[in-house]
């Protein structure tokens, strides 16, 4: 016994691979074994009675891939994760970079204020933006009634609507990431680019912003993922015409019940998002993670 | 007619809440000197560097760069280079990319940047290494680095913050000798700050004491350290030095609980400290030819290689002695051997308290 536990001692990858084995076993039963499954179903190789059957076929890749809405579908679910991705960027780096750099006492207090709404469960939250974004919300009541609107602004049920709840749901994706990152980031080098001539608009371009590359990067694939495949939102503040991808695989799995085609579908989206973000880190990547 | 200097600190105060960092700090900083501010940890030299690069506004007083009043003028304005403690190279760019950023910030065409660099790798004797990430050079290499993207500006003074801090001893020495001659070679001024008063002495035509904000003295190496201005200044400077207390009164002979103390012509009168350095102070048997002579007893001998250290006990005082030019083992004096120590009144120094 006292020599096995040495030999586990010394020898590092016998020691690697035994604590690396809980979580892996849990990761493959919990998520790689569905994943195989629905792959499975994609390639026609289980039948309706839940056999799974050696003679994989192409046919409802082919289907999926001969309805002519999936790309408008696809499309849109970027255009939508593409839009919210860029609005979280846009709002969250001069947050992010607001508490880094110029709060110099409550740093802490402003992340958890930051924080503190994400500790609400997501439906709850939407639900509440809901109620917000609602005709006869009280801010569209106040707002009228103090004459600075003529009629309520309709927001509910649009492209708009669904964007606007998926950046406030994965804003804080962003923020942290960014933030993390820009707190990393040796102040000392902004002033040693102030005393080398570059006033603080160039210093940002070529110092802050190439550093926190990497953080950029996260919170791009922290927000981006998740939003390109959302399906609750739209469902809930978006109307038919704003439906993603994400709600179409629903409506298959859920509605029509034809697993076949919904995992083909799922499997060509996975296959999709994931060449973009190979694409995306392999670009951008090369540049902000070398650091 | 007056000297144009390259530096001016004019009634310089700042405060970080109620620590009052720079109190009062007047320099004036000759071109093409070697200046260096030395002090103890927390003194202010970094803040009073800060302060000439625009880092750090001043509370009062005023900052000029070659006669002109930038008080108020931000830092990317001032012609100012700058190496910091950490050196603070740009982890993204490698050498090359480094070195020209500030050439790049003055849009200088881009011939001219390659020659520039080109230059500047050669006086920090680093060419070939333009392509390397920083974070693949040597502390030593990435000090010339930061050196080099600092100088390669051109700045009419450069300011630097304890750049050798980080190097082990060898290298210091080497770079010491190095930065001396390159700043002979390129003919600019250069602030330097350090706590390490090796360096200081080492390299600079002129050097600033501080203590708590306050400048203590400037002066020459030289001055510094045989003519220091107050007790501080004298125990700072140097590896050791004896200080007596007491009263001079006529004839400059002075009163201190050993006794009479002889001290040199003209000294200031009432309370005063005299000061011997180690190796102004003679120890024997039988001393002749010293103006003052006491009488102790050896607590400890050191030998250091080329000098021995005593510490000799007289009547509860210690005096530290350098005894150097030791010829073999007879004159070495173990603890307990009772000696006699002496000076000349004229290797002595007194300094008012
Ligand atoms: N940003 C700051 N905020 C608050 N206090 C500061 C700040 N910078 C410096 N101080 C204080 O001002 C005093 C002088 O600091 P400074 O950094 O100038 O010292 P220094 O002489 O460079 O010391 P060292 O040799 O340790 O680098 C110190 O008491 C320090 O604590
Ligand atoms: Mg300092």
């Amino acid at each position: 016994m006292d020599t096995l536990l040495k030999y586990i001692r010394r020898n590092v990858k016998v020691k690697v691979t035994l604590l690396l084995a809980p979580p892996l076993i849990f990761l493959a039963i919990w998520f790689y074994a569905p994943f195989m499954i629905v792959g499975l179903y994609s390639f026609d190789m289980i039948n309706i009675y839940r056999e799974i059957t050696f003679t994989p076929s192409l046919t409802h890749y082919s289907k999926v891939l001969s309805w002519t809405g999936a790309a408008g579908i696809f499309l849109r679910s970027l255009y939508f994760a593409g839009v919210t991705v860029a609005l979280c960027l846009l709002i969250g780096y001069p947050v992010a970079y607001y508490i880094s750099f110029k709060v110099k006492k409550y740093k802490d207090l402003f992340i958890i204020l930051f924080i503190i709404p994400f500790w609400v469960s997501f439906l709850l939250r939407t639900y509440a933006m809901m109620s917000i974004l609602d005709e006869r919300s009280i801010f569209n009541t106040i707002l009228v009634s103090i004459g600075l609107i003529n009629s309520p602004i309709k927001i509910m049920y649009t492209d708009a609507a669904v964007i606007l709840v998926m950046v406030y749901d994965y804003l804080v994706m962003m923020v942290l990431p960014l933030y993390a990152n820009l707190e990393k980031l040796d102040k000392s080098l902004l002033e040693a680019a102030s005393t080398l001539g570059a006033d603080p608009v160039k210093t940002f371009l070529k110092v802050t912003l190439p550093l926190s590359m990497p953080g950029i990067m996260a919170g791009f694939l922290l927000v981006f993922i998740p939003s390109v495949g959302e399906f609750v939102i739209p469902e809930l503040v978006g109307g038919p015409n704003n439906y993603m991808v994400g709600n179409i695989i629903y409506e298959i799995f859920m509605g029509a019940r034809h697993w076949w085609t919904g995992s083909a579908l799922s499997m060509l989206f996975i296959a999709f998002i994931l060449s973009l973000v190979i694409v995306y880190v392999r670009r951008v990547g090369e540049r902000g993670l070398a650091i | 007619m007056s000297e144009i200097y390259s530096v001016e600190l004019i009634d310089v105060l700042k405060r970080f809440g109620n620590v009052v960092a720079v109190d009062h700090v007047n320099l004036k900083i000759r071109e093409n000197e070697f200046f260096s501010l030395l002090g103890p940890s927390g003194c202010g030299k970094t803040t009073t560097l800060r302060i000439i690069a625009g880092l750090e506004e001043p509370d009062e007083g005023i900052v000029k760069l070659y006669g002109e009043d930038v008080t108020d003028v931000p830092t990317h304005k001032r012609n100012i280079g700058m190496v910091f403690q950490h050196l603070a190279l740009f982890p993204h760019m490698n050498v090359f990319d480094n070195i020209a950023f500030g050439l790049k910030m003055r849009k200088t065409p881009k011939e001219e940047i390659k020659r520039k660099v080109k230059e500047a790798l050669e006086i920090v004797k680093l060419e070939g290494l333009e392509n390397r990430r920083v974070n693949q050079l040597s502390g030593g290499q990435q000090q010339r680095v930061a050196l080099a993207r600092a100088l390669v500006i051109e700045p009419e003074v450069l300011l630097l913050d304890e750049p050798l801090g980080a190097l082990d001893l060898k290298i210091r020495q080497h770079m010491m000798v190095e930065l001396k001659n390159i700043q002979r070679r390129v003919k600019t001024t250069f602030i330097y700050v350090t706590h390490d008063q090796t360096e200081a002495m080492t390299m600079s035509d002129r050097i600033a004491i501080m203590k708590d904000g306050r400048i203590q003295q400037i002066g020459t190496p030289l001055e510094i350290y045989y003519r220091p201005s107050n007790t501080f200044v004298a125990s700072f400077i140097g590896e050791a030095v004896n200080l007596i207390i007491g009263e001079i009164g006529e004839n400059n002979v002075m009163n201190t609980s050993l006794g009479t103390v002889y001290c040199p012509e003209q000294s200031i009168k009432g309370k005063a400290a005299v000061m011997v350095r180690p190796e102004m102070l003679e120890i024997g048997e039988n001393l002749s030819q010293v103006d003052n002579l006491f009488k102790g007893i050896v607590q400890a001998a050191i030998f250091k290689g080329s000098y021995i250290e005593y510490r000799v006990d007289v009547q509860g005082t210690i005096f530290i002695v350098h005894k150097h030019g030791i010829d073999g083992m007879e004159k070495f004096y173990t603890p307990g051997t009772l000696v006699e120590i002496g000076w000349k009144k004229n290797s002595s120094l007194t300094i008012p308290v």
